[in-house]
């Protein structure tokens, strides 16, 4: 397992290096993997080092990552979007009746959850995708809000207020997990699993038309892919990759409800692959991976004692300014270290 | 021959302007057609009615026996409709390979051995692809670090790796140099026999060269069709567009009074007193070294040029010369390049800054209008006139007000509360070309006032230009239009790949020798090789 | 028969409170969007910071509240101002949506803190405190006060917009942009002062509106999203007769639902976008790209 998250922080790396790093790629390519294979490593190890808390912390920074990366993979293709939530929101209560119908089977919940997530993002790809950019931010915002509404509403599906209580899930019969290291390892697995498939995604011809159509959508329409079915197919892949958090949020909290699924946890997602891409300078999963364990560290580790949103906010405010600034000062350099003959 | 294409009284409009008359065209399979005609003829907007990105207010396009005016455009490209667009399509923040990859469709059904197979056949597909084009050398290369003439090539290639029945060339050689243009001939000559070709391009001999049929159009409407020889020798077609007849422009900016509606023309004093001729016209713009260009590849080099008060200096050249890009220069509202100066009345225009050019006296008509569609004319006046008094220069210079504006352009006086998507093109260009007045400008900067406009238009423009020539503003003038071009200048310079080949007066413009030079650098040559 | 008409009266006499209190909270919101094409996501705290304002420096007078609308407008300004000097070294539109969405946690951090996380419940001027009864139904005195308050607003706004050269500046400014500063117009100061602006407006809309939508946790977004729905529906930008329309009929949908179906309620909000968006969709898709 352990070889397959090393891997796949790299494999993951979407776009082509940023300008910066283009240059020299190849003298970061060794210390980046060795980066990654310290990180990976950390990662399995850290329920026999840490205690508890950490570990559930750390469960739900991997439930954040999967929302991150599923805007992220949007962001790919120019369409920013804060609406992912709705799918994790498919994805747990999904979970959640399979748990209270006496399927706890941790896999099939999770098949589960990613298939309807799937289906409802493939029934609203139509809809949103009749927008672009600022416009398709803000009716992603509706979907969140849309999303919210119906958790607290419907509460023959959802239990309302209160959410839906379920079993632990087993991965064999007869043996529920219900450690918190158990969770944290199946949920780590997951996210190698889903890794390596956003991975295999990232290099497919998919991803290939979505950044086709962020580029140039006017050339792709002339070249015969139509906008609607190549971007709502990433649309829906995006959704089954929340779909896929919200079965770990059963398994980590053993709970669904509208509190993990409102606004607070769609600006967190959303602040992940942004500030991902501030750091890379283009969408990657790496960034979103990356800020994604910042952010939980930041704002539930460090600032468990109501400080969590301050530190947030100020890394928000803070990282998307790192990039041009690092520029204009190399740039600065470059042009003083430039012979003036 | 059977029929690919019909095209049956179609018909596109944009608010108050008809972009096209009703269009009648049959394209037989594997022809090679070519439509022509000045800008603004339309030509642009039959390729995008047949593409689909332009709504036809009326009439069909069949295609391949089929109806498919209500098709999208992905639709009609799987139909086998390929196409390119004026500023090269391609997706810069792909390879190259990357990028044609894009247009390989596989078959629905795999061939046997599955993807691996599938995924080698397209790889195969997109190494010929670029390897027609000659570009195999940059297939791993981010597209925007190409050239403007390798995009267009790359952009060939992917339409032709779609592999289509009908490929829709708009302007395929702007932008080129001689040697692209003669490399991008003998590819498109050598396209297999199967494929029609509809190209939309100004340059005449690529036109004559490539074409069995030619059809002309001229202000959104049809003038003819016929083979090349037959398009030589007709004479509507040379009065549209291939040989301008020289005009002899008005000598002393004496325009005979009764063409302009208001006979109490100048009303204002202040300008009656201004339009005395000045013994020495002081310069006004000073260009020195100006160079520019997109995505990093220049388009204008060490361009040096002066305007002088009152005075008409015309820049001429073919599409993609770098006409646009020099107005927008010296307007800020394109970036030149380092090193580059511009002055005004010999201060220096502080670069990348069109509020501050604006105000220190330049006023730019842009090409395409750029009218502000939620303001009605009067707004527009309103907006101008009150800028020039917040930002005015000293006191006795020009001031211009909205009744000058209205008496040099009568058309507008009855449409000032109307909006500018219910105004005619003709109307729109007039209203843009008020606004700028209004500014009181210095220098006016005019860009192809004069598209896809009507001859009687043409001539209220002309006339108008000439009465702003005299009230000592000092005006750049880039033209297609040889007829305005030659008509009004007092200087003319001519722009050909990026640089003044040559500056000329007024005075030696109908000499031999120059006209010769004239039409060879503007292609107006119906002769010779594609080069 | 009247009677049974007068609590109906009463509820929509409620929906057009609360669509022009949306009213004002959407035309800051599309004046920011309009003009600076960016996704502000601290509009709802701009709501907030007012409604919460509206709770320390209202003391059940009539100075008190004109106090507090004063202190909001100035803080507004000064806010906006930062904000837009914030967003001008940044390129991309996501990492300005997430600059703005910084400020939000921040605010919201703020509030709790100094809140301690209650929802409180401002003070009405006293004059204003009452019921008028209409055929035995109350009627709050209060929310009258804020129609007559918000109809010369919402028209001032139009006034503006459609009528002074400030308006005209503003328009070309939306439509576009090079060519408005190629006419020598300075964009980067109206855009500052849209920014401004659009705080303002939500600012006060907070002071005035707190009694209607009391400031507490998650009301920000809530706020937000309900100014979003009215944007949707009436664009982006300087159509301030869409948006005061679509702001009339979200607050008629949120009152006079949340009385008759409140279960329904809340979606049919959304709903109501969804459909707008596939009637009209395409041109709205085209206009964004």
């Amino acid at each position: 397992m352990s070889t397959v998250t090393a891997i796949t922080p790299d494999a993951i790396n979407a776009a082509r290096p940023p300008l910066l790093q283009r240059a020299s790629a190849n003298r970061w390519r060794r210390p980046r993997q060795g980066v990654a294979v310290a990180a990976a490593g950390l990662a399995v190890v850290l329920p026999a080092i840490t205690g508890r808390y950490v570990v559930t912390l750390a469960a739900t920074a991997i439930i954040l990552a999967l929302l991150a990366m599923s805007t992220q993979l949007l962001a790919v293709a120019a369409l920013p979007s804060f609406g992912q939530t709705a799918f994790l929101a498919v994805g747990a209560y999904t979970a959640a009746h399979l748990a209270d119908a006496g399927l706890t089977d941790g896999l099939l919940q999770l098949s589960g959850a990613t298939l309807a997530a799937a289906l409802a993002g493939a029934a609203v790809a139509p809809v949103v995708l009749r927008t672009r950019g600022t416009t398709f931010l803000m009716v992603t915002i509706m979907i969140q809000g849309l999303a919210a509404a119906v958790a607290l509403h419907w509460t023959s599906v959802t239990g309302g207020d209160e959410g839906v209580d379920t079993p632990p899930v087993t991965l064999w019969p007869g043996h529920p997990l219900t450690e918190a290291a158990y969770q944290y390892w199946y949920a780590l697995a997951v996210l190698a699993a889903c890794g390596a498939g956003i991975g295999w995604l990232m290099r497919s011809r998919l991803v290939l038309v979505l950044r086709g159509h962020a580029g140039h959508e006017p050339r792709m329409a002339a070249l015969g892919h139509h906008p609607t079915i190549g971007l709502g197919l990433g649309y829906t892949a995006a959704a089954a990759i929340a779909g896929a958090g919200g079965a770990l949020l059963i398994v980590v909290n053993q709970h669904a409800g509208p509190a993990d699924l409102g606004f607070g946890t769609a600006a967190a997602g959303f602040a992940a692959a942004a500030l991902g891409t501030c750091l890379t300078g283009t969408p990657t999963m790496t960034g979103a991976l990356t800020a994604a364990i910042a952010i939980i560290a930041l704002r539930d580790a460090t600032g468990s004692n109501g400080t969590g949103p301050l530190y947030l906010g100020l890394l928000c405010l803070t990282v998307p300014y790192l990039r041009p600034t690092v520029l204009r000062l190399h740039r600065h350099w470059a042009r003083r270290s430039e012979p003036t003959a | 021959m059977n029929t690919l294409l019909h095209l049956d009284e179609i018909c596109c409009r944009y608010g108050a302007v008809t972009a096209l008359h009703p269009l009648t065209l049959h394209i037989a399979a594997g022809e090679r057609r070519a439509i022509i005609g000045p800008n603004g003829a339309g030509k642009s907007t039959v390729l995008n009615a047949i593409a689909g990105t332009a709504p036809l207010a009326t009439g069909r396009v069949v295609f391949d026996q089929q109806p498919i005016a209500g098709l999208t455009p992905a639709s009609r490209a799987n139909r086998g409709i390929g196409r390119t667009f004026q500023h090269p399509g391609v997706v810069d923040t792909l390879t190259v390979a990357d990028n044609v990859a894009l247009a390989v469709h596989l078959p629905a059904t795999p061939p046997s051995g599955g993807r691996r197979r599938a995924r080698d056949t397209r790889r195969a597909q997109v190494t010929t692809a670029l390897n027609n084009v000659g570009l195999e050398a940059h297939a791993t290369k981010p597209t925007e670090q190409l050239s403007y003439g390798q995009r267009r090539l790359l952009e060939i290639a992917m339409v032709l790796a779609a592999e289509p029945r009908l490929l829709l060339l708009d302007e395929p050689s702007a932008g080129l140099d001689p040697h692209e243009i003669r490399n991008l001939a003998q590819l498109i000559r050598a396209l297999p026999d199967d494929i029609a070709v509809i190209v939309v391009d100004h340059h005449l001999p690529l036109v004559f060269a490539l074409a069995d049929t030619i059809t002309v159009l001229a202000a959104g409407r049809h003038i003819a069709t016929g083979t090349p020889h037959n398009i030589r020798t007709n004479p509507q077609v040379n009065d549209v567009y291939l040989i301008p007849t020289p005009q002899q422009r008005p000598t002393s900016h004496a325009v005979d009074l009764d063409v302009l509606a208001s006979p109490s023309w100048p009303s204002n004093p202040e300008l009656r007193t201004s339009s005395e001729p000045a013994p020495q016209p002081p310069v006004v713009l000073q260009v020195e070294r100006l160079r520019a260009g997109y995505h990093g590849a220049p388009v204008l080099h060490d361009i040096d040029l002066t305007v002088t008060s009152g005075a008409i200096h015309t820049i001429l050249g073919r599409n993609g010369a770098g006409k646009s890009t020099l107005i927008n220069t010296i307007a800020a509202t394109h970036p030149a390049l380092p090193g580059t100066q511009i002055r005004l009345d010999g201060i220096d225009l502080p670069p990348g800054n069109p509020t501050r050019t604006a105000r220190h006296g330049v006023a730019l008509v842009p090409q395409g209008r750029h009218l502000f569609a939620s303001l009605t004319i009067r707004e527009h006046l309103a907006l101008a006139a009150r800028h020039a008094r917040r930002h005015g220069r000293p006191p006795g210079d020009v001031r211009w007000t909205t009744d000058d504006a209205l008496d040099l352009l009568p058309a507008l006086r009855d449409k000032l509360g109307r909006y500018p998507a219910q105004l005619s093109g003709g109307e729109q260009q007039m209203a843009a070309l008020a606004r700028a007045l209004l500014t009181s400008p210095r220098l006016l900067l005019l860009d192809e006032p004069t598209e896809g406009l009507a001859t009687a238009v043409v001539d209220q423009l002309t006339h108008a230009i000439t009465r702003i020539a005299d009230q000592s503003v000092a005006i750049l003038l880039a033209e297609q239009n040889q007829h305005l071009a030659l008509a009004v200048a007092d200087q003319v310079s001519v722009l050909d790949h990026g640089r003044i080949a040559f500056t000329t007066t007024a005075r030696t413009l109908h000499e031999p020798a120059t006209r010769t030079r004239l039409n060879d650098l503007l292609g107006v040559t119906t002769t010779g090789s594609p080069s | 028969m009247v009677s049974d008409l007068v609590p109906w009266a009463v509820t929509a006499l409620g929906g057009v409170a609360y669509g022009l209190l949306l009213f004002v909270v959407a035309d800051g919101l599309a004046l920011i969007v309009g003009v600076m094409n960016v996704m502000n996501l601290a509009h709802g705290a701009s709501y907030l910071a007012g409604a919460y304002l509206a709770c320390w420096l209202a003391d059940g007078t009539l100075t008190g509240l004109a106090v507090a609308v004063l202190a909001g407008i100035a803080a507004a300004a000064i806010a906006g101002a930062g904000l837009s000097v914030l967003l001008k070294p940044l390129a991309g539109h996501t990492e300005q949506a997430a600059v703005t969405l910084g400020i939000g946690f921040i605010a919201s951090w703020a509030f709790t803190r100094l809140t301690g996380g209650n929802t409180l419940s401002p003070p009405r001027p006293a004059i204003l405190d009452g019921h008028l009864s209409f055929a035995g139904h109350g009627y709050p005195v209060y929310d009258l006060t804020f129609i007559v308050l918000a109809i010369p607003l919402a028209a001032g706004m139009y006034l503006i917009v459609r009528r002074s050269m400030a308006g005209i500046r503003l328009r070309a400014a939306v439509d576009d942009p090079l060519m408005a500063a190629a006419q020598g117009l300075s964009v980067a100061r109206i855009r500052t002062i849209a920014l401004a602006t659009g705080t303002m407006l939500a600012v006060t809309a907070g002071v005035l509106g707190a009694p209607v939508i009391g400031p507490g946790p998650g009301v920000d977004s809530h706020v937000l999203t309900l100014s979003l729905i009215v944007v949707i529906l009436g664009g982006a930008g300087t159509n301030i007769r869409a948006l005061l329309t679509s702001a009339l009929l979200v607050g008629m949908v949120e009152n006079i639902g949340v009385a008759t179906v409140p279960a329904l309620a809340s979606f049919s909000l959304f709903l109501i976008v969804i459909a707008v968006l596939v009637v009209r969709g395409h041109r709205q898709a085209v206009s964004a790209a």
